[in-house]
């Protein structure tokens, strides 16, 4: 025979062997139904808990945190200042190269708005308006941001006119803070939950390898190779792997679901519009991956230990 | 086809199971091991199929010196050997047909191929009618007949048998000795460990003796006795 058909003779071979190892894996984890739905249950689960935290995590990074308006000056002017004053100020600032954009907001636009967004009644009850007027400063982005916008908020508060100045970029920044905290996290999650899916699947391959001793025994007896012995539970590492993972999809996404409504209002009062963001099509074929590859590690862990044993000068045979 | 060579075998345990042994069995021989409970005949058999390593001395096999191949070549030495067990050593989750065709499987064939070797197997040893039973559904002779089927089913050029009729009684013992000198006659080297010294002299084969590990008798039929 030519070294083709040697070749193309070992190829289909192989592929024989592991169609009997597929269907062989199955039928284990079919004839063990409730076992093997209580595993993927707990696989899906260690998964879900770094998978959720991520999601949360993605979803706050699309809140665009970093946009202009997160990082604007709010000048809340005096009570007793007048428009003229106020255009006088805006036109002012407006004219600086630290400075972007300037608006002016009126009490009554304030009031307004206030009364969409708090939906509070008792307003109307009130004879005067409370607010005052305030300068939304947008500060010019870049190097050194902290500093020009710390000496703008001085150099406004010295005004007579000015009353108060907030800076909301203090506020952002301790959130992206947290956030990193939260990315960080999430390495942490993935990699202890990572180790948990592995001893997971460990164990239960390491119970199917005792109650297939048998089995093992005699096809190391009659000529199997190591590989062919594994392949059958690497396999079922492999289902446990992917099945959990499709588990995490399924319980992330009913989740999503039954976030989004609350979620959805609040973001809205932030006035995003945005539906949630769930698993995308990289994220999905990673988390199968992962699992897959999880799977497969705790199986190889487990079955390696027995099939030591099958070694010359082992336990082979004497059972 | 098999060679010993000064073969020493000493477990961890301390106990010499074998000791200083040689011989030879030519190819498409037949030959009875036999010997007292602990005279060394499973660790000869062990040897023979890699599950155990020689502390000293050699064994060959069709060619191949057992003590010098590695660890990773265990499979395919056992591949080449087929080997009958006294407990059948049969998987009871697999029909009958499946039992017999795992070496087959291991080697990759295609089913059809499996399908007609395994037939021919079965037919051999006449169990064509019980391909799809379950082991613990036959009888002993006929789950050892199944053991056989297994042990030929690749054509390997060596058979080997571990007290192949330790729980089989005497009538089933002499069929299934029968079977073995049929597949002998197809030209397989046979080599039979039993400690059924009546069987054995039956079948008037080539007898080696073993007591304490060393070969104490090798008795050729017709030849006179050492």
């Amino acid at each position: 025979m030519s070294l083709l058909g040697r070749i193309r003779q070992r190829w289909r071979a192989t592929v024989r062997r592991h169609s009997y190892s597929f269907f062989s894996s199955l039928g284990a984890l079919m004839s063990h139904r409730v076992g093997t739905l209580m595993t993927v249950l707990v696989l899906g689960i260690a998964m879900l808990l770094p998978l959720g935290l991520h999601l949360t995590l993605l979803n706050l990074d699309r809140l665009e945190l970093g946009e202009e308006r997160w990082g604007a000056l709010s000048v809340f002017m005096a009570p007793d200042t007048t428009q003229a004053q106020v255009d006088a100020l805006a036109e002012e600032l407006g004219s600086l190269d630290t400075v972007i954009e300037v608006t002016a907001v009126s009490p009554e636009q304030g009031l307004t708005e206030f009364r969409a967004h708090s939906g509070l009644g008792a307003l109307e009850l009130l004879e005067i308006n409370p607010l005052p007027w305030v300068l939304s400063v947008v500060p010019a982005p870049g190097e050194g941001l902290e500093g020009r916008v710390e000496a703008l908020s001085e150099a406004l508060r010295g005004r007579a006119v000015v009353e108060r100045v907030e800076y909301d970029r203090k506020w952002l920044e301790r959130l992206e803070r947290f956030l990193d905290l939260g990315r960080a996290a999430v390495t942490v999650l993935t990699l202890l939950f990572g180790v948990a899916v592995v001893v997971v699947v460990a164990n239960t391959i390491r119970l199917d390898v005792a109650a297939r001793a048998d089995e093992i025994e005699v096809l190391a007896l009659v000529g199997a190779w190591p590989a062919f012995i594994r392949q059958p539970f690497l396999y079922s590492g492999l289902w446990y792997g992917l099945l959990g993972g499709v588990t995490a999809m399924v319980l992330v996404n009913l989740g999503l679901e039954y976030l989004d409504g609350p979620l959805g209002r609040l973001l809205a009062s932030y006035g995003e519009d945005t539906a949630l963001a769930g698993l995308g099509l990289g994220e999905t074929l990673a988390l199968l991956g992962v699992g897959g590859v999880l799977g497969l590690a705790g199986a190889w862990i487990a079955v390696q230990r027995h099939l030591r044993e099958l070694q010359p000068g082992g336990t082979l045979g004497r059972r | 086809m098999i060679r010993f060579d000064r073969v020493s075998m000493r477990y961890e345990s301390g106990t010499t199971a074998l000791n200083e042994l040689s011989f030879e069995i030519g190819r498409g021989e037949m030959a009875f091991l036999t010997g007292h409970s602990g005279a060394g005949k499973s660790t000869l058999l062990r040897l023979l199929l890699l599950l155990e390593r020689a502390t000293r001395g050699q064994v060959v096999l069709d060619g191949r010196n057992l003590s010098q191949t590695p660890d990773r070549h265990a499979p395919a030495v056992r591949q080449g050997v087929g080997m009958i067990f006294q407990d059948h050593k049969l998987l009871a989750d697999k029909t009958v047909f499946d039992n017999v065709a795992l070496p087959l499987m291991i080697a990759g064939e295609r089913y059809a191929d499996i399908r007609k070797k395994v037939r021919a197997a079965l037919k051999m040893v006449g169990l064509e009618d019980r391909e799809r039973s379950w082991p613990l559904a036959l009888s002993g002779g006929e789950q050892q007949r199944v053991g056989v089927a297994r042990a030929v089913v690749g054509m390997p050029p060596v058979l080997l048998a571990d007290e192949p009729t330790g729980n089989l009684d005497p009538e089933l013992s002499w069929e299934l000795f029968g079977l073995f000198r049929t597949l002998n006659q197809r030209g397989v080297t046979v080599l039979i460990a039993s400690h059924d010294l009546e069987l054995v002299r039956r079948m008037r084969q080539r007898v080696l003796v073993l007591s304490k590990g060393r070969l104490v008798d090798d008795l050729v039929p017709g030849a006179p006795a050492r």
